[in-house]
Parts: structure tokens; C-alpha cells; sequence
């Protein structure tokens, strides 16, 4: 085989490889779209199934927002979820400088400690934690869940946020010291803007994991106006039957912000990755 | 401090010395305390009598929890559902995360729109995720059937979250799915830093493409790859949300692992001791696989984690 024969091949095995991983991607939201826009008979009719709504129709969005308070949904999610991604990143922020600036003594304990950090079931936190709450007064409250949610992304975000660090090369801080900055201003005023897809990545890890947790959520929460979004559509699924066009739509509703804001910022997370390389 | 003769050069030494120390004391103090109270608590109630309803009357009880546990007649099925789903999963994700990633590993037109749909599982709900999976597997409504039908592959309906063994492959394609991009992102990431002259000077060697990929790029990748599959296996051994949604455990447990299993316990019985019991086995199943995998990849050598 020539040269040009073989790129040939090469690009119709990656143009065939690419489709695949698009319809694996698409088919199943493409199927989730079309369900939530269709009529409850249409969707348990198990003779014909469609492929497109035959009747096509908004009410299991409707009906979201009239029965079941999507919106006040919204606003609980919107609140625990931007706490904790505000605190997550400027913890990390500092955490992960640290660890990938300085060597000190327990560096390695310290390394091991977060890895050990993401053993631990999610169950055995959320136990004892909500024997403490309880005490505490703080089931049903925002703080609950934030408290949560902020202890559980911590770790790999400030992991994260130290490898995007490590990946700047140190000539800019030091130039910084020789002008006289401190390390403090040297960090916010030199290192960060040049973080920028860094912290972007990390605020949004720390927001995807948040907005996206449900089982902590139905256990700390129990009143319904201060359910989250995962809680309120779990409330929809019944033992035995599911609305599946409400339940749809409510998935849909519940994956736009995240989604959206991963579009946006996808290139940034594999730019804040790759940028300089020094290590995996 | 003071005992120190040059004393100033010293306490700014001694300021350096603890400077790393103020940026991560924040977040260390914070997990140690948020991480260990708990860890520890429940360690402790694994060996008591810890029921929620009877607070009141907790005492130590035996290895009563253990016990139990080990005795359970669904054990050996738990763990031998809980390995399948974690190897195969594991595996899974990262061949196809794998493959994606040397797909996109190149230029091409639009692959910034390509990249950003076929990354969107990651800013997915496992919930919502799981309910997409349920509602397509679903025996009478569902579209796979459907699709299997007209293909002629199956020639009558399959009850796909009804049958044993079926029903966790459900579960395993659906974590699959989920987790594909997270391999791929950090697989990309680590091909895109692979300089190209190591790639220059093996062309002129005339080296093929095959040998390039393991001689030269999988060497080269191979830290992210340890790395990310280390996580991922401990993540997914100790998700539970997929199952719980996408089967119940069902039909029977067969579709059932061990933290599920422990999830369904806790919250339906109460009984933390017994769940305390469940959470240890997994803690120490996770540390003994960490340990022995990072030695077998040798990157308890090669790394600083």
C-alpha cells in the first residue's frame, strides 16, 4: 500500500468510527426528546411504536411546571448547586496550588488521604452524617445538602485543579516574586488569569456533580419545597408505573443547564488538561 | 522559635516551612474532619447493634453485623454481580473511551461541535440516565425491542429487565454509556501531549502504525490510563444509583451488588449496624485492589500519588 492509499483508509475507518460514537451519543437523547413531546396513549401503545410524535404535544411539560413545581425545583437546585460549586472552586483553587507548588513533609500521606477519600461509599458518610443533622437541625435545610455536596466534589476537584497548576510553568510566578509580589497576590493577580479553562473545568465538575445527586438529596430533604430536581422527578417514578412522558420531560429539563454548560466549556476542560503536558 | 540564634533568618524559614500548609489546610481539615468522623463512626457501628428506630438501646453485639452479613443467602450472588458489573464496565469504558479518543485524536472539519456532543454523557444525572435506559429496555413499550424486532434479530419481545443476567447487563450498559467520555477526555488530553517529533523520528525508521501506537503512544499514556482506570473501578464499584433506578436489584437480585444491596438495607430496615458491616467489606475490598493494582502497573514507582 502507497502512501496516500493508506490515509485514504485511515480517514474512512475514523469517519466510521466517529459515526458510531455520534449515534451511540444521540439515538438514546434522540429518543428521550421525542418521548417527552408525546400524548400518554401514543407512548404505551404497544402495537405501533412511533419514531416521530404523531400527535405532538407540550403537555408533559405543562404539567411539570402545574403539578409537580418545577420551579420551585429550579430554584433549590440552582441554590445548593451554585454554593457549592462557589466554594468547591475556590477551595480547590488554594488546595491544589498548594499541592502542586510546594514539597513539604506528609505531602504523600496527603496524596494517598484524598485517593483514600474516593473509597469510601457514599452510604457510610451519608449515615452518620444524618444522625449528626438530625441533631443539629439540619435536615431540611439548604445547608445540609451543600455541607454534602461540597465535602464530596472537594477531593477530586482540588486533584484536578493541581494537575491544571502543575501545567504552568513556574518562570511566571518567579518573575512575579522578582517584582516584588507576594505569593498571595502572585496567585490571583499572575497564575489564575492564565487558569482560566482550569477553574472553568473544575467549577463546572463540581457543578455537575452537585445539580446531578439524588440520593443524598432524598435523605436529607423530606419536605417537598425544598426537594431538588432529581428529588422531585423521582417522586414521579411509582412502583409499578411510571409516567414515562412527564418523566421525559422532566429529564430533559433537568439535563439542559448541565448539558449547555458542558458545550460550552468542554474544550476548555481537554485544553486544561493537555496545555504544556508535563505529567499524566 | 526563640531559641534559635539567628532568629529572624529563621522564623522566616519557619514561614516558609508552614506557608504550604495555610493553602491546604482548608480543604485537608475539611475532609479529615468530614471524611474520618464518619468513616470512623461507622466502622464502629458495624460492630454494634445500631438501629435507627431503637437509638436508645445501641450496644456492641458480637460481630452479630458481620455475621449476618456473611451469612446472607444472596451474599455470593452480591459479590459475584458486584465483580462482573465493575470489571465489565470498567473494561468496557475504557476500550470505547479508548476508541474515541484516537478518533478524535487529529484534525478534522467541525470537530469542535463533534467533541462536544459526544463528551454531553459526563453533564449527565446517572438518574436521568438510568431512567432513559429502563424506559428504552421497557419489555412491551420499549424501542430496543422494537428496533431488534424489525431487524429480525429477535423474532418476539425479551423482557430485558425481567430475565436474570439480562437485567445487569442493562445496568453495565448503562454505566458504560455514562462513563465512555471520561476516558476519553483524559485519554485525548494525554495523546494530544505526546510530542510529534518522537512520532517523526519513528516514520523515518519506518516504523508501521501499530507498532507507532504500542511501542510509542500507549508508553506514553499509560500513567493516565493506570490513573483513570484506578478511579473509575473505584467509583463504579461503589455506585449504586444506576441499579437501584434502572432495576431495583430485580428480578430477585439478580441484578443486585453488594452497595446497592446495602442502600436498600439501610433505608428500608434502619439497621446502620448491618449497613456499617456492608460499607467496611467494600472499603476493604477497594483498599486490597488498590494496592495490588498499583503494584502490578508498577506506578507506586513511576508516580507521586
Amino acid at each position: 500500500m502507497n502512501r496516500s492509499t493508506k490515509k485514504k483508509v485511515v480517514g474512512v475507518i475514523r469517519f466510521f468510527v466517529l459515526a458510531f460514537y455520534l449515534l451511540l451519543v444521540v439515538l438514546p437523547i434522540y429518543w428521550m426528546i421525542v418521548t417527552s413531546f408525546k400524548t400518554n396513549a401514543e407512548i404505551v401503545n404497544a402495537q405501533v411504536i412511533t419514531y416521530w410524535p404523531k400527535t405532538f404535544t407540550l403537555d408533559n411539560y405543562k404539567g411539570l411546571f402545574s403539578v409537580m413545581n418545577y420551579g420551585t425545583y429550579l430554584k433549590n437546585s440552582l441554590i445548593v448547586t451554585l454554593s457549592t460549586s462557589l466554594v468547591v472552586t475556590v477551595l480547590s483553587i488554594y488546595g491544589g496550588y498548594g499541592l502542586a507548588r510546594f514539597k513539604f513533609r506528609g505531602k504523600g500521606v496527603a496524596m494517598v488521604f484524598f485517593l483514600v477519600t474516593q473509597m469510601i461509599p457514599s452510604i457510610l458518610v451519608i449515615i452518620p452524617l444524618y444522625v449528626v443533622f438530625s441533631q443539629m437541625h439540619l435536615i431540611d435545610t439548604y445547608t445540609s445538602l451543600f455541607i454534602f455536596y461540597t465535602v464530596t466534589n472537594l477531593p477530586f476537584c482540588a486533584i484536578t485543579m493541581r494537575s491544571f497548576f502543575e501545567r504552568i510553568p513556574y518562570a511566571l510566578e518567579e518573575a512575579a516574586f522578582v517584582d516584588g509580589c507576594s505569593r498571595g497576590q502572585t496567585l490571583w493577580k499572575v497564575v489564575l488569569p492564565v487558569m482560566f479553562p482550569g477553574i472553568v473545568a473544575v467549577f463546572v465538575f463540581a457543578f455537575i456533580g452537585a445539580w446531578n445527586e439524588l440520593i443524598a438529596g432524598t435523605i436529607f430533604l423530606n419536605t417537598q419545597k425544598m426537594w431538588t430536581i432529581p428529588i422531585g422527578l423521582k417522586s414521579l417514578v411509582g412502583k409499578y408505573n411510571v409516567d414515562w412522558g412527564s418523566m421525559m420531560a422532566g429529564g430533559c429539563l433537568a439535563l439542559l443547564p448541565t448539558a449547555l454548560m458542558f458545550i460550552f466549556v468542554q474544550k476548555y476542560i481537554v485544553e486544561g488538561m493537555t496545555a504544556g503536558a508535563v505529567k499524566g | 522559635m526563640t531559641k534559635n540564634k539567628s532568629g529572624g533568618k529563621l522564623s522566616l524559614q519557619t514561614k516558609r516551612k508552614l506557608q504550604p500548609y495555610l493553602y491546604i489546610a482548608p480543604v485537608l481539615i475539611l475532609l479529615l474532619i468530614m471524611f474520618g468522623y464518619p468513616l470512623i463512626k461507622s466502622i464502629v457501628m458495624s460492630f454494634q447493634d445500631y438501629k435507627l428506630s431503637r437509638l436508645d438501646k445501641v450496644s456492641w453485639n458480637n460481630f452479630q453485623n458481620y455475621i449476618s452479613m456473611f451469612t446472607d443467602k444472596s451474599f455470593l450472588l452480591l459479590l459475584k454481580n458486584s465483580l462482573v458489573y465493575v470489571v465489565v464496565a470498567v473494561i468496557g469504558q475504557f476500550l470505547l473511551g479508548l476508541g474515541l479518543a484516537l478518533g478524535l485524536n487529529g484534525k478534522f472539519r467541525g470537530r469542535g461541535i463533534y467533541q462536544s456532543i459526544v463528551f454531553l454523557p459526563w453533564a449527565f444525572s446517572a438518574f436521568v440516565v438510568g431512567l432513559l435506559f429502563r424506559w428504552s429496555f421497557n419489555g412491551e413499550y420499549g424501542v430496543v425491542n422494537d428496533v431488534l424486532l424489525k431487524l429480525g434479530i429477535i423474532h418476539e419481545k425479551i423482557s430485558w429487565l425481567g430475565t436474570p443476567g439480562l437485567s445487569l447487563a442493562v445496568v453495565i450498559m448503562a454505566m458504560i454509556w455514562i462513563g465512555i467520555p471520561f476516558f476519553g477526555i483524559n485519554i485525548l488530553a494525554a495523546l494530544q501531549s505526546v510530542p510529534e517529533d518522537i512520532y517523526e523520528a519513528a516514520d523515518m525508521d519506518g516504523c508501521g502504525t501499530f507498532r507507532k501506537f504500542f511501542t510509542l503512544t500507549l508508553p506514553y499514556i499509560k500513567p493516565t490510563i493506570i490513573m483513570t482506570i484506578l478511579l473509575r473501578t473505584i467509583w463504579i464499584f461503589n455506585s449504586f444509583d444506576l441499579v437501584v433506578i434502572v432495576t431495583e436489584g430485580g428480578p430477585a437480585n439478580y441484578s443486585q451488588t453488594l452497595p446497592s444491596y446495602m442502600y436498600t438495607q439501610a433505608f428500608s430496615s434502619y439497621d446502620f449496624g448491618l449497613a456499617g458491616a456492608f460499607g467496611v467489606l467494600l472499603m476493604v475490598i477497594l483498599t486490597l485492589y488498590a494496592l495490588i493494582f498499583l503494584k502490578i502497573t508498577q506506578y507506586d514507582k513511576a508516580g507521586d500519588f
